[in-house]
C-alpha cells in the first residue's frame, strides 16, 4: 500500500483529498502547514507527496528545494492556484515531477498519482509489447496480432504514450501535457478525436477494443482484452 | 478642497484686474507720448513755414512782418527777433541772439528773454532759426509752455480715466473668476452625480473651444466608454448565468430522471456520467472566464522567451486536423520557416488553437481553412482565414467580448470565450489582433519583432 503525504493548509480540500485517497486503499497523512510537512517529510518515508504551492510559513516549493538538496527524490505532485502561470513551477515540472492546478477534478489527482507511483522506467528497450500490440521504436513500426498498423506521427506517440502506462488510468489533460507537450487544455472533445482516430486504426473490426474510454475522465489502455 | 478653489478664484480675480489695469495703462501711456510727439511736429511744422514766408519777402518787408507776428501774439506764447548779421537786433521781441545757436532746417531746443511791455522773460522755445539773404538772423520762437500745459492736459484726463478703468479691471476680475468658480462647482457637482452612481449623466459644453468645455468633452467621452463596460458587464452576467443554467438544468433533469426511473445500477452510473459531463461543460466556463481574467490582469511576461511561431501554429493546425478532416474541411498551413517571436509558448498555442477552432466551426462542411504565418515588414503575422459567414462590420468590434456569438441561436458548439481569451493574450503580449472579413472571415495576429 503506498504511503502518501498531502501538505495541504486548506482543510476542505485536505478532507476531500484525504477521503477519496484513503478510499482508493492508500495510506494518506496530511500536513496543514509547511514546517509540521517538512518535517514529516524529512523523518519519514513517502512514495509520493501532494504539495500545495501556498502554504503559511513555509511555501510548497521551499519544502521542495530543501528536501531535493537533502538527496530525498520523493516523486512531488504540486498543487497550485489556478492562473498562477509559474515559471519555477513549470521548471519543477521539467525536473520530472507533475503539477496540477486548482481546481482540480479527483480523477485527475488520481491519475497523475498513479502515473507518479507508476513511472515508466527509463526504457532503454527498443520494442514495446502490451498484449497483441508491439510498438518498435526504431523502426517506428506498429502491430497487432502480427497485423501492420500504419500510424501518423502523433499517433504513434499517443500510442506509444498509452503502451508505456498499460492498465493505467491517463486523463486528457495527461495526455495533452505530455504527448503534444502544450499546458493548455482544449476542448476534451479534441482528444477524444484523437483516440478515436488511434483506436480505429488498432482494433479491426471484430477485435476487441484496446484503449478502453473511462467516462468523465480519460482512457486505459488494458494488456489483457 | 474648497478653500483652495476660493483662494484660485480670488487670486484669478487679481491676476485679471492687474492685467487689465497695467494693458489700460501702456495703452495711456501711448496715447500721450504719441500725442505730444505729433504736438511738437506740428508746432515745429508751422513754425518752419513761417519762417519761409518771411524769409521769401522782399527786404524791406521783413521788419513788418516779425513786428506783425509780435503783436498778433496777445498770450506771449510766440517770440520773434531779426538781427544782423553781427547780432544786432533789428526788430522783434528777442533781446539778443541766444549764443550756442545755428540756422537749420527744423526746429530746436533754445532759450529766449522777450522784452514785452510788461518786462523781459526768460522762456525755453521750441526755435526755427533761418539766416535770411543778406545773412541776417531771422528766429521764431514758440513757447514750450504752452505744448507743456497742452499735454498736462491730456495726461491729466488719460488719468482721470484710469481710475474707472481700475475699477472695471477689478469688477471683470471678479466676474470672470466668480464665473470659472461657478462653472467648477457645477462640474464638481455633477462628477459627485455621476461618482454616486448615475452614469446617464453629462457635463454641460457651452463653447466647444472654450478649455473647460474640451475638458468636459474628454470626461464625456470617458463617461461613454465607462457606461458601454458597465453594459457589457450586466450582459456578461447575464450571459454567464445564462450559459450555465442550460447544462445545470440538463443535468437536473438527467439526475432527476434517473433517480425516478433507473432500474439498474448500471442505468444510475450511466446518468452519472451524463451529469459529470454537464457539470464538466459548466466548470469548463468557469474556469476559461478566470483564466480570460487571470491573463488580462496578469502583468506577466518573465515567462516569455523565444518561440518559433511557425512551428507552434504548426503543431495546434496538426491538433486540429482530424476534426476538420471529419467535416471535410481542407485545413492547409503555410509557414515560411521559422519565426521567431518573444512570448508564452503555452499561450500563443492557445490562441493559435482557438482561432483555428473557430475557424473550423464557423466553416461549412466541405470548406477551406488557411492558416499562415509569415514576415511582413518588420512584423510576424499568423493569419487565420475561413470560407465561413465572416464577421460583418457591426459584429466586428464585439467579437472579442466575452460570450459574443454571431450565431444567435447558440446552435454553434462552444461557450463564445475563444476570441476573448485571444484577444487576453494578444495584448498581454504587446501584439495587435486585427478582424478583418475576406470572403469569409480573415483573422490575424500581429506580432512586432
Amino acid at each position: 500500500m503506498a504511503r502518501l503525504l498531502l501538505i495541504e493548509d486548506d482543510d476542505e480540500t485536505a478532507v476531500e483529498v484525504v477521503g477519496e485517497l484513503t478510499h482508493r486503499g492508500y495510506a494518506v497523512e496530511r500536513a496543514a502547514t509547511g514546517p509540521a510537512g517538512m518535517a514529516l517529510a524529512r523523518a519519514e518515508t513517502y512514495d509520493v507527496l501532494i504539495v500545495d504551492r501556498l502554504l503559511p510559513e513555509i511555501d510548497g516549493l521551499t519544502i521542495i528545494e530543501t528536501l531535493r538538496h537533502e538527496r530525498k527524490r520523493t516523486p512531488v505532485l504540486v498543487l497550485s492556484a489556478l492562473g498562477a502561470l509559474d515559471d519555477r513551477v513549470r521548471g519543477l515540472r521539467a525536473g520530472g515531477d507533475d503539477y496540477l492546478a486548482k481546481p482540480f477534478a479527483l480523477v485527475e489527482l488520481i491519475a497523475r498519482i498513479e502515473a507518479l507511483l507508476r513511472r515508466p522506467a527509463v526504457g532503454r528497450e527498443t520494442r514495446l509489447r502490451v498484449g497483441p500490440l508491439e510498438l518498435d521504436l526504431i523502426e517506428r513500426t506498429v502491430t497487432r496480432s502480427g497485423r501492420k498498423i500504419d500510424l501518423l506521427p502523433r499517433e504513434f506517440r499517443l500510442l506509444e504514450y498509452m503502451m508505456r502506462r498499460p492498465d493505467q488510468m491517463v486523463t486528457r489533460a495527461m495526455l495533452f501535457e505530455d504527448v503534444w507537450n502544450y499546458r493548455f487544455m482544449p476542448d476534451s472533445n479534441l482528444v477524444d478525436v484523437h483516440m478515436g482516430k488511434l483506436r480505429h486504426k488498432i482494433d479491426a473490426p471484430g477485435e476487441e477494443p484496446i484503449i478502453q474510454n473511462v467516462r468523465g475522465a480519460g482512457f486505459i489502455l488494458r494488456a489483457n482484452v | 478642497m474648497f478653500r483652495r478653489l476660493r483662494l484660485t478664484s480670488f487670486r484669478w480675480a487679481v491676476a485679471i484686474a492687474c492685467t487689465f489695469f497695467v494693458c489700460t495703462a501702456l495703452l495711456f501711456g501711448f496715447v500721450y507720448w504719441q500725442s505730444s510727439i505729433y504736438m511738437t511736429e506740428h508746432f515745429d511744422s508751422v513754425g518752419v513755414k513761417r519762417a519761409e514766408v518771411i524769409a521769401s519777402m522782399r527786404r524791406g518787408e521783413w521788419v513788418d512782418a516779425v513786428e506783425q507776428r509780435v503783436s498778433e501774439d496777445p498770450g506771449h506764447q510766440f517770440s520773434a527777433g531779426l538781427f544782423t548779421p553781427g547780432g544786432h537786433r533789428i526788430a522783434g521781441n528777442i533781446e539778443s541772439l541766444p549764443p550756442h545757436i545755428a540756422a537749420r532746417d527744423g526746429a530746436q531746443d533754445a532759450t529766449v528773454t522777450r522784452i514785452d511791455p510788461d518786462g523781459r522773460h526768460t522762456q525755453s522755445v521750441r526755435a526755427v532759426v533761418r539766416r535770411l539773404r543778406g545773412g541776417e538772423w531771422l528766429i521764431l520762437g514758440r513757447n514750450n509752455q504752452e505744448s507743456e500745459e497742452i499735454a498736462e492736459i491730456i495726461g491729466r484726463a488719460l488719468a482721470l480715466g484710469l481710475l474707472p478703468a481700475l475699477g472695471l479691471a477689478a469688477l471683470t476680475g471678479a466676474f470672470l473668476s466668480a464665473g470659472a468658480k461657478q462653472r467648477i462647482e457645477e462640474l464638481t457637482q455633477l462628477a459627485g452625480q455621476i461618482a454616486a452612481g448615475d452614469l446617464h449623466r453629462r457635463l454641460p459644453i457651452i463653447e466647444r473651444d472654450h478649455p473647460y468645455d474640451k475638458l468636459s468633452a474628454i470626461i464625456n467621452r470617458m463617461l461613454d466608454h465607462m457606461e458601454l463596460l458597465v453594459g457589457q458587464l450586466a450582459n456578461v452576467g447575464n450571459d454567464i448565468a445564462h450559459d450555465l443554467r442550460t447544462p445545470l438544468t440538463r443535468v437536473r433533469t438527467t439526475l432527476e430522471r434517473a433517480r425516478e426511473n433507473a432500474q439498474t445500477a448500471e442505468e444510475l452510473r450511466d446518468a452519472a456520467d451524463r451529469a459529470i459531463d454537464g457539470l464538466d461543460k459548466s466548470l469548463a466556463i468557469v474556469t476559461a472566464l478566470l483564466r480570460i481574467a487571470a491573463i488580462e490582469h496578469g502583468q506577466r511576461t518573465v515567462g516569455f522567451g523565444n518561440v518559433d511561431l511557425g512551428r507552434i501554429v504548426a503543431e495546434a493546425a496538426e491538433l486540429y486536423s482530424p476534426m476538420a478532416e471529419d467535416r471535410h474541411i481542407r485545413l492547409r498551413v503555410a509557414s515560411g520557416g521559422a519565426a521567431a517571436v518573444t512570448g508564452d509558448r503555452d499561450l500563443l498555442f492557445e490562441a493559435a488553437a482557438n482561432l483555428i477552432d473557430n475557424a473550423i466551426k464557423f466553416t461549412p462542411d466541405n470548406g477551406q481553412v488557411d492558416v499562415a504565418v509569415s514576415h511582413v515588414g518588420d512584423h510576424t503575422v499568423l493569419r487565420v482565414s475561413d470560407t465561413g459567414p465572416g464577421i460583418s462590420d457591426t459584429d466586428r468590434e464585439v467579437v472579442t467580448r466575452r460570450f459574443y456569438r454571431a450565431d444567435k441561436s447558440r446552435r454553434t458548439p462552444g461557450a463564445g470565450l475563444g476570441l476573448s481569451l485571444v484577444a487576453a493574450i494578444v495584448k498581454l503580449h504587446g501584439f495587435r489582433l486585427v478582424i478583418s472579413s475576406g470572403p469569409g472571415c480573415v483573422i490575424e495576429i500581429i506580432c512586432p519583432d
